[in-house]
């Protein structure tokens, strides 16, 4: 939100505050309230046996946070979640990362965690989808299939004993991303769903929320079982594959630009959201390259709160 | 004789004038040192503070930053990480802190060279190293920059509040936010938050870190001539102090945390 510098004129700059203003009002008031910073008291009511989560600690039989952020409470945990630290990866996500180095048997992925992810070659699937053992061949051809600065979406699998982070890529649809955009936000502008990878027919383009903050959005890639390709195919489909058409180009910065907007207005990131915005963003005819412009993002924060308005207003 | 006058007028020596001035802060100092109710040379009384701004957020590029303004003291503070420690070293249960505090070239009256002042960096180690929970991110390294803007006096304390609001800002565990007052002893008077003028009269200085909440001292320092007295009123006064400067670091990370949650 405070990154959010425009040059705005003096009606935008009245409107995009009544639009912040108006949002702030309609937030459910407890989601202020909960909101802490490091040492403050949280109160538990006395109940017995709670238990201290993440960001908190014990002081004087009285629980205090350790971390400014918004206090969640599951049943007896009470926990800090933070609004802006590092991701905080959980076994399952879904994460877009990019190749910092290359180890023995193993890649090193940068996802915006403390510490580098890493990925085995062994948690990999090899490029002719056989199952077998990876030999000392394939650890030298480690190259051909990931390099330094690719960016690949893969899973948390788990953490080993010592804390470090191990991913596993072991689908087709985890692997290297090629010709799109990678696009960085805060980690909690992303929540965890049951679908990261989204395909939108409409644009004949990918859509990958990754968990840490990474977002994806590139060319459709069809899902191909290996085994169907032929040699020669591959030769004659290889310089179609190289072409991306112009009007899919202009859906992926249009939709890159969407999600831009949105995080940097504080908003969190759906696909609805993003798809909404785009085409809010062709309705009103703005170009792509005006929609970072301060006019299109009074509108989507008038048009958000509005939204958030009459959704409260028909839940009463 | 009259055309000698008029011409001292004009071109009065720069020795004279020179003296003049070190006259007039001779005496200013000798109040200081003397009176109980003199104001200092910036209209404060002896035990007002000079008002403080702090902000969060100047960096954008690193995970928590602030800056903080204490009237002509301005210093920067960059905290990056908790990130992979970069040196290759043997496997360690804790995070690592480091620390750097340098000063532009141009933060003093006599241009220097900028280069990292490692008796301040130390000392801000020692100040945020209590106050950090380093265990909460084995493996790993937060680096703090410091970088003093302008230096008006009081330059570590200053840096050390602002750095653990930053520290907060970027989300690191901590036990509380430390701030950091120091005082000077002139003569029969102590005065709090001393400029670099008075820094420079001083016959004794203290610093004190305190965590308010947990009511801790993380640091303390204690330089030049004190009778005992003294330094426990001192200490009081800085603890007093900190708590105050406290309450304004708080509500600083208050402010941009609400519009954020929205």
């Amino acid at each position: 939100m405070r990154d959010l510098h425009l040059p705005l004129n003096q009606t935008q700059r009245v409107r995009l505050e009544a639009a912040l203003h108006e949002l702030q009002t309609l937030a459910p008031a407890a989601a202020s309230a909960a909101a802490v910073t490091v040492a403050d008291n949280i109160p538990v009511n006395h109940e017995d046996n709670i238990l201290k989560g993440h960001g908190t600690t014990d002081q004087d039989g009285e629980v205090v946070a350790t971390l400014c952020g918004v206090v969640e409470r599951v049943n007896k945990l009470v926990y800090v979640r933070t609004l802006r630290a590092r991701y905080k990866p959980e076994v399952g996500d879904i994460i877009v990362g990019r190749v910092i180095e290359i180890a023995p048997k193993r890649w090193r992925l940068e996802i915006n965690f403390s510490q580098d992810a890493v990925l085995m070659l062994s948690s990999m699937n090899l490029p002719d989808g056989i199952q077998r053992r990876r030999t000392a061949v394939d650890e030298l051809n480690m190259r051909s299939i990931f390099e330094e600065n690719d960016v690949v979406c893969a899973e948390v699998r788990g953490f080993q004993h010592d804390g470090s982070l191990h991913l596993q890529a072991r689908s087709q649809k985890y692997g290297k991303l090629q010709r799109g955009q990678l696009l960085t936000v805060p980690a909690y502008l992303v929540k965890r769903r049951k679908l990261h990878f989204h395909h939108l027919e409409q644009y004949d383009v990918d859509l990958i929320l990754g968990c840490n903050g990474f977002i994806w959005v590139g060319e459709h890639v069809v899902v191909r079982e290996i085994a169907d390709l032929k040699e020669d195919e591959q030769k004659l489909s290889a310089e179609a594959e190289t072409f991306t058409p112009i009007e899919t180009r202009r859906h992926i910065c249009r939709l890159a630009n969407a999600a831009r907007l949105l995080s940097a207005l504080g908003f969190t990131l759906t696909v609805e959201l993003i798809i909404q915005t785009a085409e809010a963003s062709v309705s009103s005819n703005v170009e792509i390259n005006d929609m970072l412009g301060a006019e299109f993002y009074v509108q989507t924060a008038e048009g958000e709160a509005k939204r958030r308005g009459d959704l409260l207003g028909k839940k009463r | 004789m009259s055309a000698a006058a008029a011409a001292a007028d004009t071109y009065s020596p720069a020795a004279e004038a020179g003296s003049k001035r070190r006259e007039r802060r001779e005496e200013l100092r000798r109040h200081l040192a003397e009176d109980a109710d003199w104001p200092r040379a910036d209209g404060r009384s002896l035990h007002d503070c000079r008002p403080a701004f702090m902000q969060t957020g100047p960096t954008t590029a690193a995970s928590g930053s602030a800056y903080a303004e204490f009237g002509k003291t301005k210093v920067i503070v960059s905290v990056f990480g908790p990130r992979e420690s970069k040196k290759a070293m043997l496997y360690s249960d804790t995070g690592r802190l480091n620390c750097s505090v340098s000063y532009t070239t141009f933060a003093t009256g006599i241009r220097g060279q900028g280069l990292e002042n490692k008796e301040y960096s130390g000392m801000l180690h020692k100040a945020l190293e209590g106050a950090v929970m380093l265990h909460t991110f084995p493996k790993t390294t937060v680096d703090v920059f410091a970088l003093v803007l302008e230096s008006g006096g009081s330059d570590l304390p200053i840096i050390i509040s602002c750095a653990s609001l930053a520290l907060a800002d970027a989300g690191i565990m901590m036990y509380d936010l430390v701030t950091s007052v120091s005082v000077s002893c002139l003569g029969k008077n102590v005065i709090i938050d001393p400029t670099s003028d008075e820094e420079a009269w001083q016959d004794g200085g203290l610093m004190v870190s305190y965590m308010p909440a947990r009511k801790e001292i993380t640091q303390l320092t204690l330089t030049g001539e004190w009778t005992d007295g003294k330094i426990t009123n001192a200490v009081e006064l800085c603890m007093d102090a900190c708590s105050k400067l406290c309450e304004i670091l708080r509500e600083r990370l208050k402010d941009p945390a609400s519009l954020a949650s929205e």
